[in-house]
């Protein structure tokens, strides 16, 4: 469905996308691009929709080239980050104008449309301007646009930015069900737990290098490897002695009022650790993860892989 | 799968989607800009014929040349075209747009349609209410040719402007306020590259003779009115083109800008 032979993307001088080289197969699911920002991962998605042509490199999509080419425009939906719409027009005929220009035409247009407002729960809304709508209402229109002619390659930058847990858990359920029937969907995040919610897949990418690939398990240990600091504020003697016992400890300093250690696999020695506060075994008052950030972590896979 | 839209369904769907926009705040300031200059001679004139006072019936004409030739009709495009494709650009709502199976080059003329109607229903209005004073009525048709040709031309010239330059507005501007005046100065070859010279050649204008005092003043280049018309017409089919042509080739992405393909 998707390949790409050294797709690389340059904007001036600027390195977009390194020469990458991945595919994806056909046939429905959901595959997660993972990344902190400016790791490549817009880019990426600009040349798979068509929007930008690689500076060097291919890139195929239902096996041809998709930058202006109707036929395969005609097969995927794009949902764009940001909240940007044209604010003064009316929801229900913007989303008709999109249907148009997607190629649907009379009564099959009016029921896709009435078909994805209905899929993204606004049908009873979208006779409002987007003006009028919350950034909520307006991220579901949206989805809605993308919809419409019921692509079988749905592209998602960044869905989940500015929804609240609610609509999170919505979009979610949505994408699965899609999924489920047969659409193959392709999700960017800067944060794994919201891929790994959603997916089986995950690219992993960074400084514009796609770093690896495989599934949320293989990733997980793969981040597992970083060492990961935390702070624990309470007695630092009797904290360190508990911390040299553990077999994931990495390096350890101390502090006033606190030890702060350095350990892999920080996913096995946090129970260990919430366990033995709770009985009583080390006084700790507080515990502080210090770069539990994914720059952080990609920053020590970048390392890693030099 | 769908079938692509054609390039008429495309014009058609934008035209009609973006139609609302036009009687929105910006459709209104346009609307006020074409009608203002002729509201204000029909007051003028009425409150003179009520004092008794006597009306120069040339002035309709001199209001139709200086001020919505030379002023209103320039203003109304400056105004107008950043709300065409120019403002998906801006407001980086073009890449939902540039993922549709659609006619991409036929994108500036669809969503420019609505304003070149909207601005030419006004612009009709206005030569018009000028004639309820005085003019020509044998000129009549002329004049109203000569107004939606112009704005025609202007709007498509600035849409295409609005796409190749970032200050797409501010190259268009001076081409309006400081080339098209230089037409009173300007050899017969360069004159026929102002909208001046094609309104003046169906509407006729200035006399062809020059008088005394227009020291640099050229004698005026003749164009037959049906050419004029022609070329009026001609060109904004063909700034239209140029920039449907540009939208096609040049890649946009989500951040709006070009990148080196």
């Amino acid at each position: 469905m998707i390949s790409l032979d050294r797709a690389s993307l340059r904007y001036g001088p600027i390195l977009g996308l390194s020469p990458t080289t991945f595919e994806l197969p056909d046939g429905g699911g959901i595959t997660g691009l993972l990344g902190p920002n400016g790791a490549g991962k817009s880019s990426l998605l600009q040349l798979l929709s068509g929007l930008l042509p690689p500076s060097g490199g291919e890139v195929r999509v239902f096996g041809e080239a998709p930058f202006r080419n109707a036929t395969v425009l005609a097969r995927l939906g794009l949902v764009p980050e940001g909240d940007r719409l044209p604010m003064g027009l009316r929801a229900d005929r913007w989303l008709r104008m999109m249907g148009e220009l997607s190629g649907l035409l009379g009564e099959a247009l009016k029921s896709a449309v009435a078909r994805a407002l209905a899929t993204v729960g606004m049908a009873d809304r979208a006779h409002l301007t987007f003006a009028r709508m919350s950034k909520g209402m307006r991220q579901r229109i949206r989805l809605a646009q993308a919809l419409l002619h019921e692509p079988e390659l749905l592209i998602l930058d960044e869905p989940f930015n500015g929804l609240d847990p609610e609509a999170r858990l919505t979009l979610i359920a949505l994408l699965r069900d899609f999924a489920a029937k047969g659409t193959r969907i392709l999700v960017s995040s800067h944060i794994l737990g919201e891929i790994a919610q959603l997916t089986d897949r995950i690219l992993l990418l960074f400084r514009g290098r796609l770093l690896a690939e495989g599934t949320v398990t293989e990733i997980r240990q793969l981040l597992d490897r970083h060492p990961v600091e935390l702070r624990l504020t309470g007695a630092a003697q009797v904290l360190a002695r508990w911390a040299v016992e553990q077999p994931e400890l990495a390096a350890l300093r101390m502090e006033e009022g606190a030890v702060v250690i350095s350990v892999r696999s920080p996913r096995d020695i946090l129970p260990r650790l919430q366990k033995a506060a709770a009985e009583g075994g080390i006084p700790l008052s507080a515990l502080d993860p210090l770069d539990l950030n994914l720059d952080a972590v990609f920053q020590y896979l970048t390392k890693d892989h030099a | 799968m769908n079938a692509a839209p054609s390039p008429l369904a495309t014009l058609r769907a934008m035209a009609l989607g973006y139609a609302p926009r036009i009687l929105q705040g910006r459709g209104w300031v346009l609307a006020a800009l074409a009608i203002a200059p002729v509201g204000i001679t029909l007051l003028v004139f009425t409150i003179m014929r009520l004092k008794g006072m006597e009306v120069d019936p040339s002035e309709p004409i001199k209001v139709f040349h200086e001020v919505i030739v030379k002023m209103m009709l320039p203003i109304m495009a400056l105004v107008a075209a950043p709300a065409g494709i120019r403002e998906d650009l801006e407001q980086r709502t073009l890449p939902l747009l540039l993922v549709r199976p659609a006619a991409v080059w036929a994108y500036p003329l669809g969503k420019g349609l609505p304003w070149v109607l909207w601005g030419a229903a006004w612009l009709l209005l206005s030569v018009l209410g000028l004639q309820l004073v005085g003019g020509d009525p044998s000129m009549l048709w002329d004049r109203l040719l000569a107004v939606v040709g112009a704005w025609w031309g202007e709007l498509a010239l600035l849409t295409l402007v609005g796409l190749v330059f970032k200050r797409g507005t501010l190259w268009g501007a001076l081409y309006f306020f400081v080339w098209e005046p230089f037409v009173r100065i300007f050899p017969p070859f360069l004159q026929r590259l102002t909208f001046t010279h094609h309104i003046e050649s169906l509407a006729g204008s200035r006399a062809a003779q020059v008088q005394a005092n227009q020291l640099l003043a050229q004698e005026q280049a003749i164009t037959h009115p049906a050419l004029a018309l022609l070329a009026l017409f001609a060109f904004g089919a063909l700034c239209w083109a140029l920039a449907g042509w540009k939208l096609q080739r040049t890649p946009v992405g989500l951040a709006g800008s070009e990148a080196e393909g």
